[in-house]
């Protein structure tokens, strides 16, 4: 009996019409090569599953619920104006390029400290980082990452940033970086544990009421750095 | 209008029961977290904005896949078209490492052996052997015929068992 490759992991996934897995299963059993790639096919297929699988568990970010809440609520027309308004002003999409910088980063466990009275210039580090790091080009294991860069209202460049269980966004002048707002790891008496995704709804959050429109993409980026975030 | 809203607040308590498969589908396809997110974020309004051609009674869950994955086709072709937000292959698999919890954290072999995958069998492989649709289900959510969802998944799936060591 010929069986092609497809035939045999469709015999693994349990594809085959009853008739033709009976038929099949005969020659995986007298075949132990066989039988070791039906093996190897099932095995990959939990260890696919079980890698995948804590996505199901992790909490659904909040804003993602939140769009089916406003549109489900079609009886209070007034309030669903309202809603619209809301989802309209809302936290804008900041493009895809934010996207892979910040999920490495942010998915750190970070605390909001209540009593920051962080004043001051980022530090040599954090401003080197400022200095040079691009989104998309910086080392995939930089020790201070940069999540998006904007502009704020008076037109000044800013940076959010990650540094271990820290992070904030730092705003270019004359001085240097100057940190606006910092997201502090060490700082844990609130007691509040942060998921990583209501972290990031909150720097995302600071970063839109400071910006004015949306964050740089890469080319921008690149043109701020030239011109030393002036 | 009373049948009218019962249906369509049970339009919208379906897609909520339906989120965490869908992230875990766009983590998958985006092989990364926030790109997920974003992806989940516009397949939603999408599938709002076009929710009259949902027939009520049929699986609304494949519907929805149906709506991601054409999303993302589009996503990508756009992103091939910006070619200055190119992120290097290498950087690209190490930010969207979904064991990247810690920068620290070694990228999981599964990540990197799925990374290296052309997207149309990191799709068929996601579908049947992650999502557990059957072959003609994950065929009628790609759109293409089951032969050719079975040659995309067998490719796919002898490349990560090269990757990943026969005993996987």
């Amino acid at each position: 009996m010929s069986l092609t490759r497809e035939e045999l992991a469709a015999f693994a996934d349990g594809e085959l019409d009853p008739e033709r897995h009976a038929e099949v299963e005969r020659v995986v059993a007298a075949d132990p090569e066989l039988a070791r790639e039906v093996a190897a096919h099932r095995a990959l297929r939990a260890r696919l599953s079980a890698h995948y699988a804590p996505i199901l568990d992790d909490p659904v970010p909040e804003h993602l619920g939140a769009l089916l809440q406003r549109q489900g609520n079609v009886v209070d027309l007034a309030k669903r104006r309202e809603s619209q308004s809301a989802v309209r002003s809302g936290i804008p999409r900041w493009g895809w390029i934010a996207g892979p910088a910040l999920a490495a980063s942010l998915i750190l466990a970070l605390f909001i400290p209540r009593d920051t009275a962080y004043e001051g210039y980022a530090g040599k580090q954090v401003a080197a980082a400022l200095n040079d790091q691009l989104v998309a080009a910086q080392p995939a294991n930089a020790r201070v990452r940069i999540l998006l860069s904007f502009r704020d209202h008076s037109g000044a460049y800013c940076r959010a940033f990650a540094e271990a269980e820290q992070g904030g966004i730092a705003c270019k002048d004359a001085q240097g970086w100057r940190v606006i707002d910092r997201l502090d790891g060490s700082n844990i008496e609130s007691g509040v544990y942060r998921q990583a995704g209501s972290v990031r709804a909150e720097l995302m959050a600071h970063a839109q009421e400071m910006a004015k429109g949306s964050a740089l993409d890469a080319e921008q980026e690149a043109e701020a750095k030239r011109r030393l975030w002036q | 209008m009373k049948g009218r809203e019962t249906l369509s607040n049970r339009f919208e308590d379906g897609v909520v029961a339906l989120l965490p498969r869908l992230r875990r589908f766009a983590i998958g396809l985006s092989r990364d977290w926030a790109d997920g997110d974003d992806l989940c974020q516009i397949t939603i309004e999408r599938a709002l904005t076009r929710r009259e051609s949902y027939e009520p009674g049929t699986r609304l869950d494949s519907w929805m896949y149906r709506i991601m994955r054409n999303l993302w086709i589009d996503e990508q072709r756009a992103r091939g078209r910006r070619s200055q937000t190119f992120v290097s292959e290498e950087a690209g698999v190490a930010i969207g490492a979904l064991g990247a919890q810690d920068a620290a954290v070694q990228l999981g072999d599964v990540d990197r052996a799925m990374a290296s995958l052309p997207d149309d069998q990191r799709e068929a492989v996601l579908l049947v052997m992650v999502e557990g649709y059957t072959y003609r289900e994950a065929a009628e959510i790609v759109g293409c015929p089951i032969g050719t969802l079975n040659s995309r998944l067998v490719r796919g799936r002898e490349a990560l068992l090269v990757k990943l060591g026969e005993a996987a």
